[in-house]
C-alpha cells in the first residue's frame, strides 16, 4: 500500500517536471527575429483598426484635481433691462477668483473595433470682491459663485486600420447653485460633437466634424477640425481640436511636456438667485472665456503627474439672456435676438494646478 | 487498484491544466499593430518578448530602437526587439492570467496585468493602475505563419 502511493507520488512529481521542463532561464539567448516578419492573423476574419492614440500625445486623464486662481478684474455691467431699481451701468471691481476643478474619465468599453469612455467633472468659481454693487448680476456673482456639475462620454469607433469617427456628448447643470440648493435637472444644457477622421500614421491623425457647443456661451452649432501631430523628431507637435483648443507641444522627455496655446472655455448659467429678482426672471448668464496659457506636464511618479498652468484670460462673452418660458434658443453668430443686459467680463491673469491620475 | 485510478486521474488533471495554461504561448500582436509579442512559458510563469516592431530603427539615429524611456538609465540601451514587456504571469484558471506585468516602452511605465483569453486567437490584456477599474485594455491576436 505504502509503495503504491509512493509510485503515485512519484508519478506526478515526475509529469510537473516534464511539464515545466520548458526554457528556464531569463537570458536572452540569440534568437532570429527575421522569422517573425512573414506571419498572419491566425484568425483570418481578424481585421486592424487604428487606435486613438499618436506618438507623445500629452496624457490621458483618469482623475484629476485641480484649483484655479484669477487675478484682479472688472466687470462692466450694461442696463438691467426692465428691472425696477437698479439698472443703473456700473463697473465692479473684483480682487480675484479662484475654485476646485475635479474631473473623472473612466473607459468602460476597450475593444479593438471600439473605446467607450465616461466621465463627470465639477468647476467652481468664487468671485470676490471689494464692494457690493447694486446689479442683481453682481450680487449674485459674490454670494453664490458659479457652478458647473456634468457627466460626459467619448465614443472612439474605428471603421479600418487608418478611418475613424469620434463621438463625444456632455450634459452640465451650470449655475449660481450649490449642493444644498441644487438646480433643476431640467436646467441641463447638452453639448456634442461627431468627428470623422483619418490616422495618416503613428504621428498624425486629422478630423473634421460638427459641434453643438456652449462653448462661445450660448448655444451654436460650429465647425470642428482635430489634428493631433508629432513631428519626425518626436520633439514637437500639435493638439488641436479648433475651435475649442489648440496646443503645440514640446516634448522634453515622454514624462517632461510643455505646451502653449489657448482654450475657449464656456457655458450658460441659470441664475437663480434668491433675491427675488433674477429667480422670477428665467435668466441665463452666456459665460465664455478665452485662456491663452502656458501648461507643463510632468510625472512625479510613474502614473502621478502634475500640471501647471499659466496664461492670460481674455472674456469673450458674459451677457445675460431671458427665455421665453424655460426653452433655450439659437441666436448664433448672426442673429439679431438682443441681450437681455450685456456686460463686458475684464481680462487677468490666471494659475491652474492640478494633480493627476493618468491612463496607461 | 484505487490508487492507481487516482493517481492516472491526478495526472490527466494536472495535463489538463496545463495544456488550458499553455494556450497563451504563441506570437500575438497588439491592436496598434506596432509590435509583435512572443509570449514563452519560463518554470511555471509566462513572459512575453518583444520579437517584431514595425518601425524596427529609431527615425532619428537610424540605429536599432533601444529601451530609451527606460526609468533605469543603465537599461536605456538595451535593444526593444527581444525586450520581456510582459512578464510574470500565473495561470488562474478560466483562461486568465494574474499577478503579471506590462511594460509600456513609448513612456517606459509598467502597470500590472491581467490577461484574459476570449477566444483561442484573441487576448484582453488589462494594464491597470492598484486597482482593475483604473485601467485600459488592448485586445491582441495571435499570429501564425504564412501558408
Amino acid at each position: 500500500m505504502l509503495r503504491n502511493y509512493f509510485l503515485t507520488f512519484v508519478f506526478f512529481l515526475s509529469s510537473c517536471y516534464f511539464a515545466a521542463a520548458q526554457p528556464d532561464s531569463l537570458t536572452q539567448e540569440e534568437e532570429d527575429f527575421s522569422i517573425y516578419e512573414n506571419l498572419n492573423f491566425a484568425d483570418e476574419g481578424a481585421k486592424r483598426f487604428c487606435t486613438p492614440k499618436v506618438f507623445d500625445l500629452s496624457p490621458s486623464k483618469f482623475i484629476s484635481l485641480g484649483y484655479e486662481y484669477q487675478g484682479a478684474f472688472d466687470i462692466d455691467y450694461g442696463n438691467w433691462s426692465n428691472a425696477s431699481g437698479s439698472t443703473t451701468q456700473k463697473t465692479s471691481r473684483f480682487s480675484g477668483a479662484d475654485g476646485t476643478r475635479l474631473s473623472a474619465n473612466i473607459p468602460v468599453i476597450a475593444k479593438t473595433n471600439v473605446v467607450l469612455q465616461v466621465g463627470f467633472n465639477y468647476a467652481k468659481t468664487n468671485y470676490h470682491s471689494y464692494a457690493i454693487n447694486q446689479n442683481p448680476l453682481d450680487a449674485a456673482l459674490k454670494s453664490n459663485g458659479l457652478t458647473t456639475t456634468g457627466l460626459n462620454t467619448t465614443l472612439f469607433k474605428p471603421f479600418s486600420e487608418d478611418k475613424f469617427m469620434i463621438f463625444q456628448s456632455s450634459g452640465d447643470l451650470n449655475g449660481d447653485y450649490s449642493f444644498s440648493d441644487p438646480l433643476h435637472p431640467k436646467y441641463t444644457r447638452i453639448s456634442s460633437a461627431v468627428i470623422f477622421g483619418k490616422k495618416v500614421n503613428d504621428r498624425k491623425m486629422i478630423g473634421f466634424g460638427i459641434s453643438r457647443t456652449y462653448r462661445v456661451g450660448e448655444l451654436n452649432y460650429i465647425p470642428v477640425m482635430l489634428l493631433n501631430w508629432t513631428a519626425p523628431s518626436r520633439t514637437w507637435g500639435v493638439e488641436m481640436l479648433a475651435p475649442a483648443r489648440v496646443n503645440i507641444r514640446k516634448t522634453f522627455s515622454p514624462r517632461n511636456i510643455l505646451l502653449f496655446g489657448y482654450e475657449l472655455e464656456g457655458n450658460s448659467y441659470r441664475i437663480v438667485s434668491n433675491d427675488g429678482v433674477t429667480a422670477s426672471r428665467n435668466i441665463e448668464l452666456r459665460r465664455s472665456e478665452l485662456k491663452f496659457r502656458v501648461t507643463w506636464e510632468t510625472s512625479l511618479q510613474q502614473f502621478v503627474w502634475m500640471s501647471l498652468q499659466f496664461g492670460y484670460r481674455y472674456g469673450y462673452s458674459f451677457n445675460l439672456d431671458q427665455f421665453e418660458s424655460d426653452k433655450e434658443f439659437f441666436r448664433g453668430f448672426f442673429g439679431d435676438q438682443s441681450y437681455f443686459q450685456e456686460n463686458k467680463l475684464g481680462g487677468t491673469w490666471y494659475l491652474q494646478w492640478s494633480i493627476n491620475l493618468v491612463s496607461p | 487498484m484505487k490508487t492507481i485510478i487516482i493517481s492516472c486521474a491526478l495526472w490527466l488533471a494536472h495535463l489538463v491544466g496545463s495544456a488550458q495554461a499553455d494556450q497563451l504561448l504563441g506570437v500575438w500582436e497588439p491592436s496598434n499593430g506596432k509590435a509583435r509579442v512572443k509570449i514563452e512559458k519560463i518554470g511555471e510563469k509566462y513572459y512575453g518578448k518583444i520579437v517584431w516592431l514595425k518601425e524596427p530603427n529609431d527615425p532619428k539615429t537610424g540605429q536599432p530602437k533601444v529601451d530609451k524611456n527606460n526609468p533605469d538609465v543603465s537599461l536605456r540601451s538595451v535593444p526593444l526587439k527581444g525586450y520581456r514587456m510582459l512578464k510574470d504571469f500565473k495561470f488562474l484558471g478560466n483562461n486568465q492570467w494574474d499577478n503579471g506585468t506590462i511594460y509600456d516602452p513609448e513612456n517606459g511605465s509598467t502597470y500590472k496585468c491581467i490577461i484574459k483569453m476570449t477566444d483561442s486567437n484573441t487576448l484582453d490584456i488589462r494594464g491597470y493602475i492598484g486597482v482593475e477599474a483604473l485601467g485600459r485594455t488592448d485586445v491582441w491576436k495571435r499570429l501564425n505563419t504564412k501558408k
